[in-house]
């Protein structure tokens, strides 16, 4: 025996065999890791086992386990799985009658892209982001690939993020009536591409304004000082006016009161004193009538000024006003829309000042003349009365 | 000379009541007076609110743009920061050539809206009117700060109109086309409003 493998024929054979079944069997392993097959969902699929032309009976079995989905088989091996839905997913192995592993595959199911649904959202001028999610799930990874164009103007990417749920276009050629965005959905079973036509003039909505303060003005209690900041979305440029609305109504009522205002605070006049009140401002667009308005700003509660008073603005969690219990409040919502009213108080001050100086003036003239009207009646009485003596002088002196 | 002096306190009196409404109501804070480019912009305004008037009156709901109209002023290339940078007496010479080229397509639209007897005619006529009144009062400023005036360009417009649809499809698409140049208009007087104060 020992002569006999020392011989150089058997080394060699032994080598060759060495040789040639040790890569077969790295074959084996390198496809178990990288053979991922795909399939659709409530279709057939066919799974092989490798790719030689297996005449042996082979073995198949589903994450270990020896029981398999619904499924025929072929006499080469290969395994077909029929009509197959989500718990035919899974790590397939085949394997010879003595139990060696001959192939691997990962199967995985779904659809392939469908139409999307999609979404834009314009909080400026210059920027635009689209959403998208799929009508039928995929279940599969998917690629996207987003591109935006104005009426008649070239196609120019829309940023896909890295999450693939969205995309953004910077300084979009906004004054066009409409714009499409084209969004290419690319999964291992196939690629859809969805069109969708957008009117950016139309979908405009600033974000909310930011940074607001409502505050009491001492002394009256019957007022309050709101102000806000612009939306830091919003470009602060002349070219942008922004038109607010700021809504109030004592806490528990049902009656909103509005101010609009272009100007970033505002002074409500006629709070109700003693009373908590709810303050919201949202913003629009000034120019684009056909623009949205944002969304309201949290509730701001603030009671106005009193003797003692010692309220702070707190934020309001929108529920806690139905708890609250206040008489008037089983009607639907209404509103009182007042007139713009921005505050011009060192103005209107001075006005004041100007219009009382005028009226004394007025009123002092009036009096003055009626004064001098008076005294020039007077006069003119003892004027009469004078004659009329004189004349009855005269008459008594002249002889009968 | 009693019924004089009567009828004289009289009238002193009422003339002194009549004035005391005037001085109540009078503003006190004396008024600012309005700039050629708050004409301008006020203008504009006017007009964008008549064409979305007209819009919103004969709505055609419609995200297909049938493209009937090639010489339109060209908005792509106008981005929210150039109205950052505008100059005047370009931005001007350009507002005015736009608007003249406008116009004539207004005019086009309102000679094939009377043939087909549509309903927008009275407030076509309207608009127009107002356009001119805009253009006159942007070339009365332009002649001001020396702004040289383009030369127009020719517009190409649709050979005729056999339907009604027709109409209603270009007077869509004109107004829509309208609306954004007002809305671009707009913006550009009020950004261009200090720049005429420093000219000035």
């Amino acid at each position: 025996m020992p002569g006999l493998l020392s011989s150089p024929v058997c080394l060699t054979v032994i080598c060759f065999l060495s040789w040639s079944l040790h890569p077969s069997c790295a074959q084996i392993w390198t496809d178990e890791v990288s053979d991922v097959q795909y399939g659709r969902l409530g279709s057939n699929v066919t799974l092989a086992c490798g790719n030689s032309q297996i005449r042996i009976p082979v073995v198949w079995r589903l994450n270990q386990s020896s029981v398999l989905p619904w499924h025929n088989m072929t006499s080469d091996g290969r395994l077909i799985l029929l009509n197959v839905s989500q718990s035919a997913q899974g790590n397939y192995n085949c394997y010879d009658n003595r139990g060696l592993l001959l192939h691997s595959i990962n199967l995985r199911l779904g659809h392939p892209p469908g139409l999307l649904s999609i979404s834009c959202q314009v909080p400026n001028h210059t920027h635009v982001r689209c959403s998208w999610a799929d009508f039928v799930k995929t279940f599969l990874p998917g690629q996207y690939n987003a591109t935006f164009r104005g009426s008649g103007t070239e196609w120019r990417p829309c940023i896909v993020d890295v999450t693939g749920r969205h995309c953004d276009v910077d300084h979009p050629p906004f004054w066009q009536p409409i714009h499409t965005l084209r969004v290419t959905e690319t999964n291992a079973l196939g690629s859809r591409t969805t069109y969708v036509n957008i009117k950016l003039y139309d979908l405009l909505k600033p974000d909310p304004p930011e940074s607001v303060l409502v505050k009491e003005r001492e002394g009256y209690p019957t007022r309050l000082i709101v102000s806000w900041n612009f939306p830091s979305s919003w470009p602060l440029r002349d070219a942008f006016p922004l038109v607010f609305q700021i809504r109030y109504r004592p806490h528990g009522s049902i009656y909103w009161s509005e101010i609009y205002s272009e100007e970033s605070h505002v002074e409500i006049f006629d709070a109700l004193a003693g009373h908590l009140h709810q303050v919201q401002i949202r913003a629009r667009d000034e120019v684009n009538a056909d623009s949205q308005w944002s969304e309201w700003t949290p509730l701001l509660l603030v009671r106005p000024w009193e003797v003692h008073s010692t309220t702070n603005p707190v934020e309001e969690p929108d529920d806690l006003f139905t708890d609250y219990n206040f008489p008037f409040n089983t009607k639907p919502e209404t509103s009182t829309p007042k007139s713009h009213n921005p505050i011009h108080d060192d103005e209107g001050n001075l006005g004041l000042v100007i219009l009382l100086v005028l009226f004394s003036v007025v009123i002092l003239t009036t009096v003055l003349s009626l004064i001098f009207v008076v005294w020039m009646r007077q006069r003119r009485r003892d004027h009469a009365t004078k004659q009329e003596l004189t004349s009855m002088v005269k008459m008594k002196s002249i002889p009968i | 000379m009693k019924l004089l002096l009567d009828s004289s306190s009289s009238l002193l009196f009422s003339l002194l009541l009549a004035q005391l409404p005037v001085f109540t109501s009078a503003s006190p804070v004396p008024q600012r007076r309005p700039t050629d480019m708050d004409k301008l912009s006020n203008q504009t305004k006017n007009l964008m609110k008549l064409t979305q008037e007209l819009l919103k009156e004969h709505a055609f709901d419609s995200d297909v743009e049938p493209h009937r109209f090639r010489s339109l002023p060209e908005m792509s290339n106008r981005s929210a920061n150039d109205l950052n940078n505008l100059e005047l007496k370009p931005t001007l010479s350009q507002l005015h050539a736009d608007l003249k080229l406008y116009e004539h397509h207004f005019e086009w639209l309102n000679r094939v809206s009377k043939k087909h007897h549509h309903p927008a005619v009275p407030k076509l006529v309207e608009m127009i009117r107002e356009m001119k009144s805009l253009i006159n009062l942007l070339h009365r400023h332009m002649l001001r700060v020396e702004a040289p005036r383009l030369t127009p360009a020719t517009p190409s417009l649709p050979p005729h109109l056999p339907y009604q649809f027709d109409v209603l499809q270009s007077s869509h698409e004109l107004l829509q086309h309208f609306k954004l140049f007002c809305d671009w208009a707009y913006r550009a007087f009020i950004s261009l409003k200090p720049k005429v104060s420093a000219v000035q």
